[in-house]
């Protein structure tokens, strides 16, 4: 019998050459399942367009705007006869009247979409992105040509410029003079012996402010009997001037009768006859007051007039010497009143605040105080918040502060400072975010006027 | 396929392509706000471009379905598919930020990257299988063919064991005492009991028969076999040895053909197996395909309106 002999002739023998006419399983599956998972994925997305339009969602809203993710023609507004239904500005608007950003000097005004990208899943809209900004302030371009602020600001690690306020040839305006680094030395004269004081024994933020005691106020006891209430350190109308409404919290402003007092208010004792000092108001009220005091001291000591002057009472470089005897009470009043006010207006009130000459002019002989300028905030187009720093000791940031000696000096910390911490790669570089939105505001928020809300509830959650 | 030289001006051009993609990816993602998305003018192009390439890759099929169109040969099409099928992932990552997204986005980059891992997968097996099974495989038949060269084998097998149980009942036994001791001492292996040299004549052709209808034939007939004694070369061949004992040397010749046949059943399931692993992976790649051309389509449709 012939052995077996596979050739590939014999093997082709063996053929149906019909067969691939024939079903086979795998050609079967194929077939079925490209039919049948089309199909699944079509029921799929049937099913879940169904229940809503979410299921055209690029991704997850907004923190903010996640209540409207049921009901996508909230901002995707169709036009009538349209296909397209792009979120238009008014979409937005329709909620938040946000005043466009120097729209009166720029060509060129962002859609709302371009700086608050939705559908990122983000938690802080406004929280935008560095290119939101630079795409104008990168080249920064104005109608007339001429731009106020730097014109190339591509980033906060380099290219941010120096802050206004330090920039050379700035200087503090504030007419209050004050040494800090005289306030910061140890042992210094407290209201009950020698103290050393803390950034926050005068600066404090204005919530804390409100409900904290102040070390240096003013005694309850010395308030009272003035009648003057101790204010509360909240400057009126404090951000007038502002171009942004302040959204965090800032320093409380300096007020004499909370953060000066308890060891000024020797400098505004004029007699020791009296227990009174004189009040911290302006040189008329401080005039009226001493009329007062003198003239219920005459009434009521009839020997007055021989008294003699006490030494003390004589500030010798602004007092002809020797002083004339007085005669009757006009003179003991004039003479009374005149040493009260040198030692009170060229001194007591000279220590801190700039003091005006009057001209001598009827009606105008009294000095006049210099406002005192203190800026409310340095940062008038950006927005800065301690609290969120206070992890940080003062002079962490403030390094020039315990040196400093004259009122002039400014002692903002420096754009070096905050590039310590602040990247603009942010978490990403284990920093903290360095983006343009962490201090400036694209809106004009003073400008806000408030809307009419326009929708129900069912309107808003109801899916479509 | 397999990638070889001819696939260089594709490789070149994809990785060209894919270069500058990337290239203009980096600033424009820089630039723009909360980075890239498919919204921006580069996001659309980069998602038209994709899906433009998608649609080309999915139209090999249709390519395939009608060999006779005179629009480039199939090979060529076939590299294409291969390449620009390759670089769309990249460019739909390109797209959507390299985000997944939600919702109906959320679905198509899933569908996306099932199409694209089995598509390498698949493209990885088809450079390296073929070659791999004609190595082990010399004479490979048709696949759909196998089921019917099973049944031929069978039909073999069963002419074979009938001719030499024919031949035995008409001849006298020519096994060796030696060979009969042997098979004496042999008793029961592997299924197949051995007879005694006293009544081989008879009983050879009983034992040949009872071997042919409890292993030769479920073997052949039964594809794949896993765990059948004969799919075990080792295993077989002691049988087969057996049998060889069993029967007288003139017979021996149809054993080796038995043998043989199951040499070549064996090469059928191997070849079958080989044949799943290199195309099982288009019962995903397929239909999924599918799928993400239909939603891609919606996708589009839909991005446009929103």
């Amino acid at each position: 019998m012939a052995r077996r002999i596979r050739t590939t002739k014999n093997l082709a023998k063996r053929m149906d050459l019909q067969y691939f006419k024939l079903a086979h399983p795998l050609r079967s599956w194929r077939l079925w399942l490209s039919i049948l998972v089309p199909v699944i994925a079509v029921v799929w997305f049937a099913a879940q367009r169904a229940s809503s339009q979410k299921v055209y969602s690029s991704g997850p809203l907004s923190a903010a705007h996640a209540v409207l993710g049921k009901n996508c023609n909230v901002c995707h507004v169709t036009t009538l006869g349209f296909f397209r239904a792009k979120v238009s500005d008014d979409a937005c608007l329709k909620c938040h009247d946000a005043p466009a950003h120097h729209a009166e000097k720029v060509d060129f005004t962002a859609r709302c979409g371009s700086c608050h990208v939705e559908h990122k899943g983000s938690l802080r809209l406004a929280s935008t992105e560095n290119v939101s900004c630079t795409q104008c302030h990168a080249d920064l371009r104005t109608r007339n040509g001429s731009p106020q602020y730097v014109r190339d600001v591509k980033d906060f690690d380099k290219e941010h410029p120096e802050f206004a306020a330090l920039r050379p040839g700035a200087r503090d305006p504030g007419q209050v003079k004050l040494n800090h680094y005289a306030h910061l030395r140890p042992n210094l004269a407290g209201p009950t012996g020698p103290v050393q004081m803390d950034c926050q024994d005068c600066h404090r933020l204005r919530l804390a402010a409100m409900d904290g005691s102040w070390p240096y106020a003013m005694p309850q006891a010395m308030s009272q009997s003035m009648s003057q209430p101790i204010p509360r350190p909240i400057a009126a109308g404090m951000s007038a001037d502002l171009k942004h409404a302040p959204s965090q919290d800032y320093m409380a402003p300096i007020v004499y009768a909370t953060q000066c007092a308890g060891c000024h208010v020797k400098d505004l004792q004029f007699d020791k006859r009296f227990d009174q000092v004189a009040p911290h108001d302006k040189p008329e009220v401080v005039q009226a007051f001493l009329i007062q005091k003198y003239s219920d001291y005459f009434a009521s000591h009839p020997g007055a007039l021989k008294e003699a002057v006490a030494p003390e009472r004589i500030l010798p470089s602004t007092v002809k010497l020797p002083l004339p005897v007085p005669r009757n009470r006009q003179e003991w009043m004039d003479q009374q009143i005149m040493l009260a006010d040198r030692l009170l207006f060229d001194k007591g009130c000279k220590l801190c605040h700039v003091m005006i000459e009057g001209n001598g002019a009827e009606g105008n002989a009294l000095p006049m105080v210099a406002k005192s300028s203190i800026p409310a905030r340095w940062f008038l187009h950006a927005e800065f918040d301690h609290d969120s720093h206070r992890l940080l000791t003062c002079t962490a940031c403030h390094t020039r502060t315990p040196d400093s000696r004259q009122t002039a000096d400014i002692l903002l910390p420096g754009i070096e400072s905050c590039r310590d911490c602040h990247e603009d790669g942010g978490p990403r570089h284990d920093a903290a975010s360095g983006r343009c939105s962490e201090c400036h505001a694209y809106h004009d928020w003073t400008k806000e006027r408030p809307t009419k809300g326009k929708f129900t509830i069912p309107q808003l959650r109801a899916a479509r | 396929m397999r990638i070889d030289e001819t696939h260089r001006r594709w490789f070149i051009v994809s990785l060209a392509a894919l270069i500058v993609a990337a290239v203009i990816y980096v600033p424009y993602s820089r630039s723009a706000p909360e980075g890239a998305n498919g919204g921006t003018v580069a996001g659309l192009t980069y998602g038209i471009i994709a899906f433009a390439f998608m649609l080309f890759a999915g139209l090999l099929g249709a390519r395939k379905k009608v060999p006779i169109w005179r629009v480039g040969r199939a090979q060529a099409w076939m590299r294409g598919h291969l390449w620009l099928g390759f670089i769309s992932f990249p460019l739909i990552l390109f797209h959507s930020g390299f985000r997944f997204g939600v919702g109906l986005t959320k679905g198509l980059m899933w569908l996306f990257a099932v199409v694209f891992v089995s598509g390498i997968v698949g493209a990885v097996l088809q450079h390296f299988m073929p070659r791999f099974e004609t190595q082990r495989i010399p004479m490979e038949t048709i696949y759909e063919q196998i089921g019917r060269v099973r049944s031929q084998l069978v039909s073999e097998a069963q002419i074979l064991v009938e001719q030499a149980c024919a031949a035995l009942t008409g001849s006298v036994s020519q096994a060796t005492e030696q060979q009969r001791a042997a098979s004496a001492s042999a008793g029961t292996k592997g299924g197949l009991t051995v007879a005694s040299g006293l009544d081989v004549d008879e009983g050879a052709g009983v034992e040949l028969k009872e071997f042919f209808r409890r292993e030769l034939q479920p073997y052949i007939v039964e594809g794949g076999s896993r765990g059948m004694a004969l799919a075990d070369r080792n295993q077989s061949k002691s049988m087969f040895q057996q049998l060889r004992l069993l029967l007288p040397p003139n017979l021996h010749s149809s054993v080796d053909d038995l043998e043989n046949i199951c040499e070549e059943k064996r090469e059928l399931d191997q070849q079958a197996q080989y044949h799943r692993i290199l195309h099982t992976w288009l019962l995903v790649h397929i239909p999924a395909s599918y799928a993400l051309l239909l939603l891609g389509a919606v996708h589009a449709v839909m991005a446009l309106r929103y």
